[in-house]
């Protein structure tokens, strides 16, 4: 029956440019969709395995930069021997993207996760401030201030059908919401494996879960990385979409407004990102037109203490809870409990 | 060699505020295990009342910077009352989030208040600096020096000589044991949050005429203040009093000599480079309030 | 999901974007859209400049409005970012269907607008960037009326026989902008056998340029040439004047408003010469006196800062020049309106208005040639030359 639901909704995804013909809506349709892949990235870390990581728009801006700049071509100069990079077509582009990004999370993961707690957040907070001052200064490879741009859209080049360029906006939706999917069904399979439980006992107990034998820097550091890669597939589709790439990509708005979705549309559930990057993706273009930006912020901020304060699992785990008391109550027994593992308490 | 003095002159000018920054977060941070994402804009809310002070109420320039103190002193301990103590008892991520709900309701609520518009503060001090040597250093920063000792000094007479600063000691030593021994917690947290943001509000109140005052004027001053909270040690005032020092010599000498441009980078690849290190911060054997 | 659950969110989802799709067009107005940084690193000057379009904009539809209906400034706010910029652009493109554009205040900005424009196919009127590279690159969307870096070197050389300049630094942001203006004038020196130093560069929203001061005041140039805007020249100013920096420096770009640097940085600012474009503090100086006193006017009846009279004639000058090409298109149609732009004839406050073909060919764009003053703060005071 679940199985069914999520096709119904792919389906319904699916059809939505038939529908909307509005570009402008269209374009906040694919931006939206952009932000919940790196939402759901962000959940891995934050949400399953527990590790509060917000320097994560440090791997969405790397995965943006290291596309663009490998579809674009760059020379630099290091230590006197000049590197010229060419033009490369734009697929390879991100899987470097994605790849340079999850390098990253590797390295990130494994020197980051000695440290805990709090200290584990400034780390990850510097690491994200670093890599932009090092986007604004390092000229000859990013530009800086000037940005990356003319960055070439997704072109597509088949055999039988020859070359196909992403220009409109129609195709862009279809490929994020393909790379949606795929991320999605990551997440999900890695969630509901042995791998994910395994995180999920990190989450809930470290010290039992290693007392039991559980290799906690191993699976955090792969979380790390798939969580990162994610992020940097996502950075790579912004990359392209925008089509422009400067050293502001890194600010830690960015970070933060992934948070909010993930915090207020649910961690450590599969649709959470996805309902928290709906409504944070909708409302500010809805919101446009009756407040200012900065009054939207403070609302939103102001939500988020509320959810916290309230509904510290966020808003699906309620609702699903709200629809479950309708529904006749189960004897309990049910083994129900992963990969939604939001029942536990002691948060 | 000329440069290297005017350089040291410099830092040591920064370094003061920038140690007032460390050591109100390194009490929060230490106290509380709060990651108070709320200081900078404590920083930002102490130049903003000095502006409002000095350009629209007309006040004197030295009595406005007080003044921003006790303001800041006064919005710490409400945000602890309405935000924090509710919060009591939950993990350290859930309060780290709600202070991140506070810094965005902050952030904007300035903007709205103040515009996007830079301000600057008007001073009464000459344009001309104070010349000894090779070395000019500005009337206005070396007021800002003083005026850091002082409060520097006033804090270490607070924690280690006075009742309340002994209930804060033993809070952070054992907060359960001190609890037993008739400390109010609730109390010492919201005296402890309040006197941290008061000194954010002083460093801002001082450095916000040096420079300019903006409503993101507080991002880059969290950050800064982490890193000398980590340098230092959690809780360390002495720790975070040289952390300050040091993290405003590096940058100085860093943007002297390397590059203007990653000037701001220093602090954060100390952060790293010290916590991979030493996990626990750089005097972590001093980890101790006072 | 239960079904309940996705039900309920799906209706949700679905009804919010029926909702938004389903907005009533405005007809009556021309729409004129307007990408200026209201917050950020240039904040006081979008600012200014959006006001100032504001007043061009009430002139216009105070005397009957443009072909019978009333010009509707759709203004938005870059945040001095250009990703940003490029993202307000597309959305008053397609959102709000503008037929022509005004922006983008920084050269940085400009560029990154310059792709959507090339794109959608609608032009847009340059008022205030200087970046050689708008015009060179080849983007037939563009009609600029504030001059490019190599001009102002170009009407710069004019005076440095007077300034007897021997070598000169430079501090300049580091954008298109600072690093556009400091390629031309060191050409332009070398060219007049002028020695250049250092090149120092800043972060937009640096505040602290000490490292460059003090690394500047170790060197043996006379003059010191600064780039970027006001803010960030206050706190130039009051730190080489702390440092005991003691040199001529010369700003550039028209983007000073030396009466704020007055204001704000006091003494430190004493000494120093811009160049500017505009001349509020004698109105004869203008190409339109009448039409500059009028302005000045308008400007202080509404309260604003005097000292954003230095750059707030760029969004009216803009404003006109656009209104002018919009009543010779003869309708609000971004293909007409571009053909019309290139036999629009005006005078504004900065100077002739009349566009010239620059940049390769087959993509030319406009530029249009405007008045370069060098103004020079006195005591506390603005010294303009005579006429």
């Amino acid at each position: 029956m679940r199985r069914a639901l999520s096709y119904a909704w792919l389906l319904a995804l699916f059809t939505v440019p038939i529908w909307l013909q509005d570009q402008y809506l269209l374009h906040v349709a694919i931006v939206t969709g952009i932000f919940i892949i790196a939402a759901m990235s962000l959940n891995l870390l934050l949400g399953y395995t527990g590790q509060l990581s917000l320097g994560h728009v440090g791997f969405f801006g790397i995965g943006a930069y290291a596309s663009a700049l490998a579809a674009v071509g760059f020379d630099v100069d290091v230590f006197g021997h000049t590197f010229v990079h060419d033009p490369w077509p734009v697929p390879a582009a991100f899987a470097i993207g994605t790849a340079v990004a999850g390098l990253c999370g590797y390295l990130i993961g494994k020197l980051s996760f000695r440290v805990r707690g709090a200290y584990f957040v400034i780390v990850t907070v510097s690491f994200a401030e670093v890599v932009r001052i090092v986007a604004v200064n390092w000229v000859d490879l990013t530009q800086g201030p000037l940005a990356v741009t003319n960055i070439p859209p997704f072109a597509f080049a088949l055999p039988a059908i020859g070359r196909y360029t992403l220009y409109s906006k129609v195709s862009n939706y279809y490929l994020v919401l393909l790379v949606a999917t795929a991320a999605y069904v990551t997440i999900k399979r890695l969630v509901g494996s042995r791998i994910g439980r395994a995180m999920i006992a990190l989450r809930e107990n470290e010290q039992l879960a290693v007392s039991v034998g559980i290799d906690v820097t191993r699976y955090l550091v792969l979380a790390a990385v798939v969580s990162a890669a994610m992020a940097g597939a996502a950075g790579s589709l912004y990359a392209h979409y925008i089509r422009i790439v400067d050293p502001d990509i890194f600010v830690f708005l960015y970070t933060v407004t992934m948070v909010i979705m993930v915090i207020t549309g649910g961690k450590g559930t599969l649709a959470g990102p996805i309902v928290g990057g709906l409504i944070f993706g909708f409302v500010p273009v809805v919101g446009r037109s009756f407040a200012s930006p900065e009054v939207q912020w403070i609302l939103y901020g102001g939500l988020m203490i509320l959810v916290v304060f309230l509904l510290p699992q966020g808003i699906t785990p309620a609702v699903r809870r709200l629809a479950a008391a309708r529904i006749a109550p189960r004897p309990n027994g049910n083994l129900d409990v992963l990969p939604d593992a939001s029942q536990a308490g002691g948060r | 060699m000329d440069q290297l003095l005017q350089h040291l002159v410099n830092a040591v000018v920064l370094g003061g505020t920038y140690a007032l920054l460390g050591i109100g977060l390194t009490l929060i941070f230490g106290i509380m295990r709060v990651v108070n994402f709320t200081h900078g804009e404590l920083y930002a809310f102490g130049a903003y009342a000095v502006y409002w002070f000095v350009a629209t109420s007309g006040v004197n320039f030295f009595l406005a910077i007080p003044l921003a103190i006790a303001a800041g002193l006064l919005l710490g301990a409400a945000v602890e009352y309405l935000l924090l103590r509710p919060m009591r008892g939950a993990d350290i991520d859930t309060t780290m989030l709600v202070m991140i709900g506070a810094w965005i309701v902050m952030q904007n609520s300035e903007m709205i208040v103040w515009g996007g518009v830079a301000k600057s503060i008007t001073t009464p001090f000459p344009e001309s600096p104070l010349v000894v040597g090779p070395v000019s250093v500005s009337w206005l920063r070396l007021f800002a020096l003083g005026f850091a000792l002082l409060l520097i000094a006033g804090t270490y007479v607070l924690i280690n000589r006075t009742k309340l600063g002994k209930a804060m000691r033993a809070t952070f030593q054992d907060s359960d044991t001190a609890a037993l021994m008739g400390v109010n917690i609730r109390a010492i947290h919201t005296a402890t949050f309040a006197i941290g943001s008061g000194l954010a509000a002083a460093a801002g109140a001082l450095l916000g005429p040096v420079f300019l005052v903006e409503p993101t004027m507080g991002d880059l001053a969290s950050l800064k203040a982490f890193a000398i909270v980590i340098l230092g040690g959690l809780g360390n005032v002495t720790g975070a009093t040289i952390g300050g020092f040091a993290l405003a010599l590096v940058e100085e000498m860093g943007a002297g000599y390397v590059s203007s441009g990653y000037r701001d980078a220093m602090g954060f690849a100390i952060i790293i480079v010290v916590l991979l290190i030493k996990p626990t911060g750089l005097f972590a054997r001093a980890e101790r309030v006072g | 999901m239960t079904r309940r659950t996705s039900g309920v969110a799906g209706l949700a989802v679905a009804l919010l974007i029926g909702a938004l799709a389903a907005r009533p067009e405005a007809q009556q107005t021309i729409k004129v859209g307007v990408i200026q940084p209201l917050t950020g690193a240039f904040a006081a000057s979008g600012t200014y400049v959006s006001n100032g379009a504001r007043i061009a904009a009430d002139e216009i539809n105070a005397a009957g409005g443009v072909l019978g209906r009333k010009i509707e400034l759709v203004v938005e706010d870059n945040k001095s970012n250009p990703t940003e910029a490029a993202s307000v652009a597309e959305k008053l493109i397609v959102r709000d269907k503008v037929p022509v554009l005004m922006g983008a205040w920084g050269s940085s900005l400009t560029l990154a607008v310059m792709p959507k424009l090339m794109e959608y196919q609608v032009p847009m009127l340059v008022e205030t960037s200087s970046s050689d590279k708008i015009t060179t690159i080849g983007n037939p969307f563009v009609f600029r009326i504030s001059p490019p870096s190599s001009v102002e070197a170009t009407g710069f050389a004019r005076m440095i026989d007077q300034l007897k300049i021997g070598k000169a630094d430079f501090l300049v942001v580091n954008n298109d902008w600072g690093l556009g203006t400091a390629d031309q004038f060191t050409r332009m020196f070398k060219a007049h056998n002028i020695k250049v130093g250092l090149v120092e560069n800043m972060a937009q929203n640096a505040q602290d340029m000490s490292a460059q001061l003090a690394k500047i005041k170790a060197s043996d140039a006379d003059t010191l040439i600064v780039t970027t805007a006001v803010e960030q020249l206050t706190l130039v100013f009051k730190q080489a004047a702390a440092l005991g920096l003691k040199r001529r420096i010369i700003t550039t770009g028209g983007s000073q408003v030396p009466d704020q640097l007055i204001e704000q940085a006091g003494g430190a600012a004493n000494g120093t010469s811009h160049i500017a474009f505009f001349a509020p503090w004698n109105p004869d100086l203008s190409a339109d006196p009448a039409r500059a006193r009028a302005f000045i006017a308008e400007w202080k009846k509404r309260g604003y800062a005097f000292a954003g009279l230095t750059e707030s004639f760029r969004g009216y000058d803009g404003i006109r020049t656009i209104a002018a090409a919009i009543t010779k298109a003869g309708k609000p149609d971004a293909a007409a309106i571009r053909t019309a732009f290139w036999t629009v004839e005006l005078t504004g406050l900065g100077g002739k208005i009349k566009f010239n073909k620059v940049g390769p060919a087959g993509m030319e764009s406009g530029q249009s040639i405007c008045d370069i003053f060098l103004v020079r703060i006195e005591n506390g005071k603005v010294v303009v030359p005579k006429a």
